[in-house]
């Protein structure tokens, strides 16, 4: 699709924001070859200040993913592997007693940075999730009664294994719902895979590429995002997508009003990265599934398989206005 | 012991619908209760409430062989009760009864359906037993009440009690015009296929054929209809208003009876007419007996299969069991039989030995002292007239001899008194004497313009046989209380004359209610009951059919109902599909129909797009979508729509394949 309407109407500056977003999407898409779309919707997913849940069965490039976009976009990163016995303390920090100045000092916990991923974040017990949950909400965390800011922008990639069911903690409906979007990655196709296997080493290339922006340039990116025009037959469309979630009788809970939210700043961010003038019906199915998949909750007779399908059902239902 | 593992109790999913359903079924069971035996209303409304609190609670119906115990006990009820289970009564006790049972088995919507056919039936067979004016809009409501139920019953949870009830209210305003349609131009058949059996128990009103004292005062009360009348162009006064019925001439002592009903041989050279004719139309309420009431002396009617007797009474072959109207024309001046042979006269003079010996002897003193036969007559009236005699609806009971009883005691009586004892007194002196039963008088309406007489209008009067005179009518209430018959029942009771009788005036504001309220029915009665062959003949004219018949009127019919189901399915078309306004949308809109190939539900452009792109140049496409994008959802942009209505208008048809 023909869009560069946008770009001509932007001020100079914020082409080179713009022009700085499609470099990230095309490094991005080197590295993790054959996930266009997948990468557009993280992207998405980030430009709409959202955190990111990715499930998906191991080996399928999560942790590259989530490594590749701070990379690329010039964010502080840090790892935490999600375990049974991780505690609180092992993510937002601890002070500790300083004998030589006599008093407790703060060592800041892997929380402080501008990207965290928290890998298999279903693994820890619902206090340590609880920790990282706040964190999200909030963007701040709180140690022994002080308040302390995180750094901005914020981000939190989670990931998890939907297969591994034991020993594990699924996050309750009010946890999931802090996630923007939920992505699955999948199996690449065949032409990718044989890149993947004759090309060069994925992780050595992630230590090669440069950030293509900075943590201002993506806030500015972000408010851009947020400005995309969104026409009212579409506000419309929005509302009666959420009106059949709640009608459906497929469906026990549907959209809640966050939801509703998060699908406009969702639709408005993809609209932006693929470069549409507006938000167009397509940006919405898009974003459809990754924002509403994991908030609905199908009845229990219900002849769907999977959210996803869920959701493809739904908006075969509703008229494009 | 077997444990049965079977889902019991209901689910509940019926909650929210039931209640308007059984709304529904009872005001369309409403009109029948008064017929009904009361056990049959009880059935229902113990079994509309079984089935509710089964419902809450999530019991389990009842199983089915209670259920089939009860159908077979209400069916030998019905039995019993009617003595058949064809006609409106056992057919509407069955059909609530079916109601009342169907609601036991009631398990899911398809149940539910049938519920609500039965409502309608319901309301329809409530039709077959009266069509009053009160029936079009409490049929209305009923109908609408259905479908409010219906709706509610397949509607989405969401929709609102107001939503549903303004849907019902259009799918019934959409029928009107049909149904409008069909009753106007439905071919109209002077004897129908089909007779509806009517109700032969039901007890007759008004004036029975004999009369004994009190038989007519028990009438003066009742403010029922006996029948309506259409005056042509003049109208008699008042005093002329004898409404002529049956004519008795045996007497027993006490009670009057008349012949067997004959047909006179030559009615025309018995009675001479003279005077101006009256002309007029008359609408008789069911009495379900034979007489056909009309003006002393009528001369010529148009009811079917009507005769007129040797003593001038009009008489119908079959009872009247439905309303009927007729013409009649008839001459106030008359004279009957001035010849008469000394046999018959005979009878007219017959009175039992041994009763009433007092009148007997009064009557013959009275005569002797009179010089004639009219100075007699003059000689009786003068002595009801100044003597103590009272007219009342309350007189008290008289023995064996009544007429003693009546002229030398208690002096008090209604007009049959007056009538019976004048009779007889002539009878004893030689002047041959009967009784006519009828009604005087009415109240004329002013709203319609017609004259309304009802049940206490009924009134008995006598005829005497004068030499060279014939039968001579003398109304021996008129010397008793003149106003009576001057002003009638209703205007003796409306100035208060009426209240030394024992009739109290009706208010003035419920009066005229409720002669407004006559007056629709009897339009009513006109116009919508009334619209028989010659109705409909008459108006098929008036809409400019020439000659109509059944053929022109079935494909008139045809051709309005193919009409008015174009008309109502354009509406719902527009209603359900409204037209797109969006100049962007307009334009697409072309464009798909362009491109031959549907778009589904949910389909974004650019998929539409990928799916049309191999029958057009893949351009073009891409031009008409990325445009209509553009225009549709992005940012005001002229330029966008009119790329598009240049791409659209320059797409050509697709390639042939």
């Amino acid at each position: 699709m023909q869009g560069g309407n946008t770009l001509e109407q932007l001020p100079t500056g914020k082409d080179a924001d713009r022009a700085a977003l499609d470099r990230a999407r095309k490094v991005l898409g080197s590295i993790i070859l054959g996930k266009d779309k997948q990468i557009g919707l993280a992207l998405s997913c980030l430009l709409a200040r959202g955190h990111l849940l990715i499930e998906d069965l191991p080996g399928l490039g999560k942790t590259m993913l989530a490594q590749a976009l701070a990379r690329v976009l010039g964010l502080s990163f840090r790892r935490i592997q999600f375990t049974s016995d991780l505690l609180p303390a092992d993510i937002v920090g601890v002070s500790v007693f300083r004998q030589n100045k006599g008093e407790f000092e703060f060592q800041p916990g892997p929380i402080f940075t501008q990207l965290i991923l928290a890998d298999e974040v279903n693994r820890a017990t619902p206090k340590a999730q609880s920790a990282l949950l706040e964190a999200m909400e909030e963007y701040q965390v709180t140690v022994d009664g002080n308040t302390r800011q995180l750094p901005r922008p914020f981000f939190v990639v989670a990931t998890q294994n939907p297969a591994d069911q034991i020993g594990t903690f699924p996050l309750p409906e009010s946890q999931l719902d802090r996630f923007l979007m939920r992505l699955k990655l999948g199996y690449p196709n065949e032409e990718s895979e044989r890149m993947l296997l004759t090309g060069g080493d994925r992780r050595s290339m992630l230590n090669e590429i440069d950030a293509v922006c900075t943590p201002a340039q993506l806030q500015k990116l972000q408010e851009i995002a947020s400005g995309v025009h969104m026409s009212s037959p579409l506000v419309d469309y929005i509302q009666a997508l959420v009106r059949q979630t709640r009608a459906s009788p497929e469906i026990d809970i549907g959209l809640s009003p966050r939801g509703a939210i998060a699908l406009v700043a969702a639709a408005k961010a993809h609209a932006y990265v693929e470069h549409h003038s507006g938000v167009y019906p397509d940006d919405i199915q898009a974003v459809f599934a990754v924002v509403a998949g994991h908030r609905l909750q199908p009845a229990g007779n219900t002849s769907y398989r999977s959210s996803a399908e869920l959701c493809q059902h739904v908006l075969d239902t509703v008229a494009i206005p | 012991m077997t444990i049965v593992a079977k889902p019991r109790g209901t689910d509940g999913s019926l909650l929210a619908s039931l209640p308007w359903t059984l709304a529904a079924l009872a005001f369309a069971l409403a009109p029948h209760v008064q017929f009904l035996p009361f056990w049959i209303t009880g059935a229902f409304f113990v079994c509309a409430s079984w089935r509710y609190t089964i419902e809450r609670r999530r019991h389990a119906l009842p199983p089915t062989w209670i259920r089939a115990i009860l159908a077979l006990l209400c069916f030998l009820g019905v039995l019993v009760t009617y003595s058949s289970i064809s006609g409106v009564g056992p057919g509407s006790a069955l059909l609530a009864i079916m109601a009342a049972l169907k609601l036991l088995e009631t398990r899911r919507r398809r149940d539910q359906f049938v519920l609500l056919f039965i409502s309608v039936f319901l309301v329809m067979s409530s039709l077959l037993r009266e069509q009053y004016l009160w029936s079009l809009p409490y049929l209305l409501l009923a109908v609408l009440l259905t479908m409010t139920a219906w709706l509610r019953m397949s509607a989405a949870e969401s929709e609102t009690m107001r939503q549903s009830f303004r849907t019902g209210s259009r799918l019934v305003l959409y029928a009107v015009p049909l149904a409008l349609a069909m009753w106007i131009f439905f071919p109209r058949l002077a004897s129908p296929f089909w007779a509806v059996p009517i109700d032969t128990g039901t007890a007759s009103s008004g004036l029975s054929d004999t009369m004994s004292p009190g038989d007519i005062s028990s009438l003066s009360l009742s403010s029922a209809v006996a029948f309506r009348v259409n005056f042509d162009n003049t109208i008699p006064a008042p005093r002329d208003q004898y409404w002529r019925g049956l004519v008795l001439q045996h007497f027993n002592g006490r009670t009057w009876t008349g012949d067997e009903l004959t047909i006179a041989s030559q009615p025309k050279d018995q009675i001479v007419f003279a005077g101006a004719p009256v002309a007029y139309t008359v609408t008789l309420e069911p009495t379900r007996q034979q007489w056909v009431f009309a003006l002393d002396m009528p001369y010529a009617w148009s009811l079917a299969r009507t005769n007129i007797g040797p003593q001038q009474q009009l008489w119908r072959m079959q009872p009247i069991d439905q309303r009927v109207a007729y013409d009649v024309i008839s001459y106030t001046e008359y004279q009957v039989d001035r010849e008469m042979s000394r046999s018959v006269r005979d009878r007219y003079l017959a009175i039992p030995a041994r009763s009433n010996p007092r009148t007997v002897r009064l009557a013959q003193q009275m005569r002797a002292s009179a010089g004639s036969d009219a100075d007699f007559v003059e000689a009786v009236l003068m002595k009801f007239h100044e003597e103590e005699y009272f007219y009342t609806l309350r007189p008290p009971p008289l023995g064996s001899h009544s007429v003693d009883r009546f002229l030398f005691d208690t002096k008090r009586g209604f007009c049959e008194h007056y009538a019976s004892a004048f009779a007889v007194m002539m009878r004893a002196a030689g002047i041959p004497s009967r009784i006519v039963l009828g009604y005087q008088g009415g109240e004329m309406n002013p709203m319609g313009d017609y004259l309304i007489v009802r049940q206490a209008d009924a009134h008995a009067w006598t005829e005497i046989w004068l030499e060279g005179v014939g039968w001579t009518r003398v109304d021996p209430t008129a010397a008793v209380a003149p106003e009576r018959i001057d002003a009638g029942i209703s205007g003796a009771m409306l100035d208060g004359t009426a209240a030394a009788w024992g009739l109290l005036p009706p208010s003035a504001l419920l009066h005229r209610l409720s002669l407004t309220w006559d007056a629709m029915n009897a339009k009513w009665n006109d116009w919508v009951l009334g619209y028989g062959p010659e109705n409909q003949d008459k108006f098929m004219q008036w809409l400019g059919m020439d000659d109509p018949d059944w053929r022109k009127m079935m494909l008139t019919l045809v051709s309005l109902v193919v009409a008015l189901v174009a008309v109502i399915s354009l509406l719902l078309f527009l209603r359900n599909r409204p037209p797109p306004r969006d100049r962007a949308t307009v334009l697409y809109q072309r464009f798909i129909q362009k491109t031959g190939v549907t778009i589904s539900i949910g389909e974004t452009p650019a998929a539409y797009a990928t799916r049309v792109r191999s029958r057009f140049s893949a351009d073009s496409i891409d031009t008409i979508t990325s445009a209509y994008l553009d225009a549709r959802y992005g940012p005001v942009d002229p330029a966008a729509l009119q790329r598009l209505k240049i791409a659209v208008s320059a797409l050509s048809h697709p390639h042939q394949q």
